[in-house]
C-alpha cells in the first residue's frame, strides 16, 4: 500500500482499498464473439433474451407488461418528449394492430418533436447545464447524422463552421481547463470518470495510472484559444509529477493503453515562439482561427476512439446512456464508471449491443427502436411482493423523473382544453400547435431543476406549484383554451372527472378514483371553478404527473 | 434521501445494501459498501444522528462580501506605511487590540477567536469565494456542498417545519454571486435565497386561494400521489411528496421572516439597515431551529477609498454583530450559535493610488464566536505590516475543520458517493485546536 502517497484523499482511499472485498470479476471480461447471439438477431429479442436469462437465474418473475395507457404515455415521452394527447392516448388503446407499437415507434421516430427531444437530450448530456448547443444538435439531428459524426464533429468542428459557434463549443467552452476538457470528454463519450487518476494511480481500478490520465490530456493539450476562436499547435508535450514525486512525461495514450505514434515534437525557439506569437495576434484582430496543425492530436482521439475493436469505450457508453435514457438504470451502473473492475450486469447484453452499433454505424435511432420494442422496456413499474426487485434484473420498469422541458411541457399540454388538439387530416397543424407548446413551455422548465442519478425534488418545486402567481395564470386560467375552462362548463359531474383525467393524466379514472373526485366536486358545487381548479392542480401537480412511469 | 420509513434506507433505488441487510451485517451488504454506493452516510444510525442533534448547534454566518481588511477590522497596523489613517484600540482581552472601528466588539470579545493567518492564495473573487464557501476547491468530477449546505444536512431535522438553510444577499452583491452549493448533497440541501425582500419565494399563499382550499387540494394531490405510489419504489418518488409534505409547515415559518412582531425595542437595536433587520431574522429563524443562516453584507471591495468604505462598512458591522451577539447571550443562545465572520479575502497592506486596498489572500483575518469556541483568543500572527503570516499559519481547510469540530462534527466524517469516500475536509487537515473549548 501507498503510505506515502501525497495525492488528495489519499490514506482515505488506500485505507477504503484495503477493507474492500475482493471484487468479482476482476479485470475486464472480454466476452467472445462466438458466446453472443448471432449478430442478425432481433435488437429486441436480444434484449429480452438476456435479461431474461438472468432473471431465471435469479429466480424472480418479471411483472407483466404495462397498460397501454401507460406504455403509449411511456414512449411518447421518451421519443418526443411529451405526453400523448388524448386522441393518440385512445387511438393506441383501441387499435386491434398487432403492431400498434411498432407503428407508433414509426410514427414518432418520424415526428419532428422526435429531433428537438433528441437535442435536448443531448444538449444536457454534453454540456452538463453550461452553455447550450441546441442548435447544431437540431441541426445534427435533424440531418439524421449518425453518433460518430457527431462525436467527430464535437471535437473537430464542421467545415462550416469558420466562427465556431457550433459543435466545437464542446470543445471551446473548456478549453480553459484542459483537465476539465480531458475528464468530461472521457465521462462524456467513453463512461469513465478518470479524474481520480489524475493524482495517483485509480485506486480501484489496476490498470488505470497517472499515465492514462495524462495520456488521454495529451490528446487536449495542444488545442488553445486564441481570441474566442480554437487552434492546435504542432508540438507541446504533457509532464507531470507522480504522486512519488518522479517526474514523467506522457505518451499520446487512449484509455485502453493503446500508444499512438506521431511525429517527433519539437519545441520552438525564441525566434519561432514571437513569430508565432505575432500571426496569432494578427488572427485574433482579424477573427479567424488559427490552421490546423499538420498533426492534429485532438484528431487522433477521434481517430483512435473509432478504432477500438474489442472493448469499445466509444460504443459501450453510448450504449449504456441510452440504455440508462430508458430503463432508468444503466448496464453499468454508475454510468461514468465503465471501467475493468465494475462489472455489466449483462456483459453479453452490452456487448451484443455495442457490436450491433458499431456494425449499423451508430445508428443511434434503430438502437432506440430496438430497446423499445423489447417486452422488458414495456413492463410495468409496480412490483407485485412486498418489496421491488433489485432494479439492475429489470423485473419492473423504473420510475424517472420527468426532465424540465417534459414537465413543463406536460404541465402545458395537460392544462389546455383538450379539444384543441382534435386531430384532422391536418397533422401539421398539430404538429405545429405541439411545438408552439414546447416552445411556451421552455420558459416554465426554467424553473425546474433537471434530474440526475437520485434526484431528491427540492420544496422549491412545492412552494413554486403551491403559491406561484405565474403556476396559477398558465395552467389553472379559466379561458376557453384551458381545461380549466372546459370543465367548468360540463354539467355531469362523471364526465367532468373523465375529462380532466384523460387530458392531464392521459388515462381513463378508475370507479374509485371517479367516486372521490365527484365526492369533492359534490361538497363544492357552489364553487364549481374554484373546485376545477382545484382538481386539475392537484392531477398536475401529483406524482403520476411528474414521473414517467 | 429516504426518511426514518419501515423498510426503507436511505440511498438510490439501485442501492444493493437495503438497511436490513446492513445492520445484518452480511457479504452482501460488505459488496454494497464497495461497489455502488450512491447513498450518504451508510456509517451513521438514525440514534447517534438523533442524539447529535438533540442540543441544536446553529450557525450565523456574516458574509463580507468582496473581501472586508483584516487591517480595518482584525488585525491592524497603526503607525506602519500599511497602517493607513485608523488606530487601534485596546479590548477587553489583554495585550489584544483591534481596529477603533471595533469599539462596541473591542469590549465583547470574550466569546470570540479571532484568527489572523488565513492563507489562502487565492485572490480572484469567483473562485476564491467559492473556495471559502465549500472549506476546498471542487473537482472536474465532484461538487461539493458548501458550509450552509452540510450545517442543514447535520444539524437539521429530517422533516423540519422551518428551512435549514437560508441566505440573505444584497442587491449589490447580485444573484449571480451569491453563492449557494449542495452539490452532491442534493437539492434538498440547497438555500433559500433571499435579498432586500427579506423573505423566500413562493412562501405565501396566493390571495385568490382560501386557505382551506389550500390545503384541501394538497390532501387532494397527497390522495392521488399515494394511490400512484402504491407497489412502486423510489426514493425520488419519496422526495417528491415529501417536498410537497413540508409546504405548509414552511409557509407557516413565514412569520419568522417578518420582524414587526419583534418589540420595538429590538427592533431599534438592531437599527434600521438592511444588514441589521436581516441579522435581526437571522436570530429569529436560528431561534426557531434553522441550522444555518448566512447574512451578507457588500460591498467590501475597496480597490479606491478604502478607509470612506471601511468607517461605513466596518461601524455597521461593529453595531450589528455586538447587538447580535447581545441579544444571542440574553436569549442564553450564545453557546449553542455559532456567529462567523468571513470573507472571500483580505486586502493588501500596500495602499492604492486610490487611496484603496487590493485582493489579498496571503495574511488575513476571520472571526468565530459563540459554540465550541474558547472565548478570549487571538490564534496567529502576521509580520509588521501584514504583508505575511509569521505564525499559525492556515488555510480554508483547517479554518472548515475548526467550524466543524466547534459545531460538534467531526470533520474527518465520510460521505460517499459511487465508491469514492469524500470526508468534510481533506485527509490531513487538522482543525485549530487553540481556539476550540
Amino acid at each position: 500500500m501507498r503510505n506515502d502517497c501525497i495525492g488528495r484523499g489519499c490514506r482515505a482511499l488506500c485505507l477504503a482499498l484495503m477493507t474492500l472485498p475482493i471484487l468479482q470479476g476482476s479485470g475486464q471480461e472480454v466476452v467472445q464473439a462466438a458466446e453472443l447471439l448471432a449478430p442478425e438477431t432481433p435488437i429486441a429479442e436480444v434484449v429480452d433474451h438476456y435479461l431474461g436469462a438472468k432473471l431465471t437465474i435469479a429466480g424472480v418473475a418479471p411483472v407483466a407488461v404495462a397498460a397501454p395507457a401507460t406504455l403509449v404515455r411511456r414512449i411518447t415521452l421518451d421519443l418526443v418528449g411529451r405526453p400523448p394527447t388524448v386522441h393518440e392516448s385512445r387511438e393506441f388503446i383501441t387499435s386491434t394492430s398487432q403492431q400498434r407499437r411498432a407503428e407508433l415507434l414509426d410514427r414518432l421516430f418520424a415526428d419532428p418533436g422526435f429531433v428537438r427531444h433528441q437535442a435536448n437530450e443531448f444538449d444536457h448530456m454534453l454540456m452538463v447545464g453550461g452553455e447550450s448547443i441546441r442548435d447544431y444538435l437540431l441541426q445534427a439531428f435533424g440531418d439524421d447524422r449518425h453518433w460518430d459524426e457527431i462525436f467527430r464533429e464535437l471535437l473537430l468542428g464542421r467545415d462550416d463552421d469558420t466562427q465556431q459557434t457550433g459543435a466545437l463549443r464542446f470543445v471551446k467552452t473548456r478549453v480553459s481547463d484542459l483537465d476539465k476538457l480531458t475528464n468530461q470528454t472521457s465521462v462524456v463519450f467513453f463512461g469513465v470518470n478518470i479524474s481520480c487518476a489524475k493524482c495517483h494511480d485509480h485506486p480501484h481500478v489496476s490498470e488505470w495510472t497517472q499515465d492514462h490520465f495524462y495520456g488521454m490530456k495529451s490528446f487536449f493539450n495542444r488545442t488553445f484559444d486564441n481570441g474566442g476562436l480554437l487552434g492546435e499547435r504542432e508540438y507541446g508535450l504533457v509532464k507531470f509529477k507522480t504522486n512519488f514525486g518522479e517526474s514523467r512525461q506522457a505518451s499520446l495514450m487512449f484509455l485502453n493503453g493503446t500508444v499512438l505514434e506521431e511525429p517527433a515534437s519539437k519545441d520552438p525557439t525564441g525566434e519561432e515562439q514571437k513569430a508565432e506569437k505575432a500571426k496569432l495576434e494578427e488572427l485574433k484582430k482579424k477573427k479567424q482561427p488559427p490552421p490546423a496543425p499538420a498533426f492534429s492530436r485532438r484528431a487522433q482521439l477521434v481517430e483512435v476512439a473509432l478504432q477500438a475493436k474489442e472493448n469499445n469505450y466509444f460504443a459501450r457508453a453510448i450504449v449504456n446512456k441510452i440504455w440508462h435514457r430508458f430503463f432508468g438504470v444503466g448496464l453499468v451502473v454508475p454510468i461514468d464508471q465503465m471501467h475493468p473492475e465494475n462489472p455489466p450486469s449483462h456483459p453479453q447484453l452490452i456487448a451484443w449491443l455495442a457490436r450491433d452499433l458499431v456494425s449499423h454505424k451508430y445508428d443511434l435511432k434503430r438502437l432506440m427502436r430496438g430497446l423499445q420494442m423489447s417486452q422488458a422496456y414495456a413492463r410495468s413499474s409496480r412490483h407485485g411482493g412486498e418489496q421491488r426487485p433489485d432494479a439492475r434484473l429489470f423485473a419492473t420498469a423504473s420510475l424517472r423523473p420527468l426532465s424540465r422541458y417534459q414537465y413543463a411541457t406536460t404541465l402545458r399540454m395537460g392544462s389546455m382544453n383538450p379539444d384543441r388538439f382534435v386531430v384532422s387530416d391536418k397533422i401539421e397543424e398539430l404538429q405545429k400547435q405541439i411545438e408552439a407548446q414546447e416552445n411556451a413551455a421552455r420558459g416554465f422548465a426554467g424553473q425546474i431543476e433537471q434530474p440526475y442519478d437520485g434526484f431528491q425534488i427540492g420544496v422549491t418545486e412545492a412552494l413554486l406549484m403551491n403559491n406561484a402567481e405565474q403556476v396559477e395564470k398558465e395552467f389553472l386560467s379559466d379561458s376557453g383554451d384551458s381545461l380549466v375552462g372546459k370543465l367548468k362548463t360540463i354539467e355531469d359531474s362523471r364526465e367532468l372527472v373523465e375529462v380532466a383525467v384523460w387530458t392531464v393524466l392521459n388515462r381513463p379514472p378508475d370507479e374509485q378514483e371517479i367516486k372521490s373526485f365527484e365526492a369533492y366536486l359534490a361538497r363544492r358545487v357552489d364553487r364549481k371553478l374554484d373546485s376545477c381548479r382545484q382538481l386539475v392542480w392537484a392531477l398536475l401537480t401529483s406524482s403520476e404527473c411528474r414521473f414517467n412511469y | 434521501m429516504a426518511r426514518r420509513r419501515g423498510n426503507g434506507f436511505c440511498g438510490s433505488a439501485e442501492h444493493l445494501v437495503n438497511r436490513r441487510a446492513f445492520l445484518g451485517g452480511t457479504a452482501l451488504a460488505t459488496a454494497g459498501l464497495a461497489s455502488d454506493m450512491t447513498s450518504l452516510d451508510v456509517l451513521r444510525t438514525p440514534a447517534l444522528a438523533n442524539q447529535l442533534r438533540r442540543r441544536g448547534k446553529r450557525v450565523i454566518l456574516l458574509w463580507l462580501a468582496g473581501g472586508a481588511s483584516q487591517l480595518e477590522t482584525w488585525d491592524p497596523k497603526p503607525n506602519r506605511p500599511t497602517g493607513g489613517p485608523f488606530g487601534a484600540i485596546s479590548t477587553n482581552l489583554e495585550g489584544v487590540r483591534i481596529s477603533e472601528l471595533l469599539p462596541k466588539m473591542a469590549q465583547r470579545l470574550e466569546n470570540t477567536a479571532i484568527i489572523r493567518s488565513l492563507n489562502t492564495k487565492d485572490g480572484s473573487h469567483g473562485s476564491a469565494a467559492r473556495m471559502m464557501h465549500l472549506g476546498r476547491r471542487d473537482e472536474p468530477n465532484v461538487t461539493y456542498p458548501d458550509l450552509g449546505a452540510v450545517c442543514a444536512r447535520e444539524l437539521g431535522q429530517a422533516d423540519s417545519k422551518v428551512p435549514d438553510y437560508v441566505s440573505f444577499y444584497t442587491a449589490t452583491e447580485g444573484r449571480g454571486n451569491a453563492l449557494g452549493q449542495s452539490g452532491f448533497l442534493g437539492a434538498r440541501y440547497m438555500p433559500m435565497f433571499l435579498t432586500t425582500n427579506t423573505k423566500p419565494e413562493n412562501l405565501s399563499r396566493l390571495e385568490t386561494i382560501s386557505d382551506l382550499d389550500h390545503r384541501e387540494r394538497m390532501d387532494l394531490r397527497a390522495l392521488i400521489s399515494q394511490r400512484f405510489a402504491a407497489g412502486r419504489d423510489s426514493n425520488t418518488l419519496d422526495s417528491h411528496n415529501e417536498a410537497y409534505a413540508r409546504v405548509r409547515g414552511l409557509m407557516a415559518s413565514e412569520q419568522l421572516f417578518d420582524v414587526s412582531s419583534e418589540p420595538q425595542w429590538i427592533r431599534d437595536r438592531y437599527g434600521p439597515s438592511l444588514f441589521g433587520r436581516q441579522a435581526l431574522v437571522a436570530r429569529r429563524l436560528v431561534e426557531a431551529g434553522t441550522p444555518f443562516v448566512k447574512v451578507s453584507r457588500a460591498w467590501w471591495d475597496s480597490h479606491g477609498q478604502n478607509f470612506e468604505t471601511h468607517l461605513e462598512l466596518v461601524s455597521e458591522l461593529d453595531h450589528v454583530m455586538s447587538t447580535l451577539l447581545d441579544d444571542l447571550k440574553s436569549r442564553g443562545m450564545l453557546e449553542d450559535t455559532l456567529v462567523i465572520t468571513l470573507a472571500e479575502f483580505g486586502r493588501t497592506p500596500n495602499i492604492n493610488p486610490s487611496l484603496g486596498r487590493d485582493h489579498f489572500a496571503r495574511a488575513w483575518s476571520a472571526s468565530l464566536t459563540g459554540c465550541g469556541v474558547k472565548g478570549g483568543t487571538v490564534y496567529g500572527e502576521t509580520d509588521a505590516d501584514g504583508q505575511h503570516v509569521k505564525d499559525g499559519e492556515i488555510g480554508a481547510g483547517e479554518l472548515f475543520a475548526t467550524i466543524y469540530q466547534a459545531l460538534g462534527i467531526d470533520h474527518q466524517h465520510e460521505y460517499f458517493v459511487g465508491a469514492r469516500p469524500l470526508p468534510l475536509t481533506n485527509p490531513g487537515i487538522e482543525p485549530v485546536s487553540e481556539v476550540l473549548a
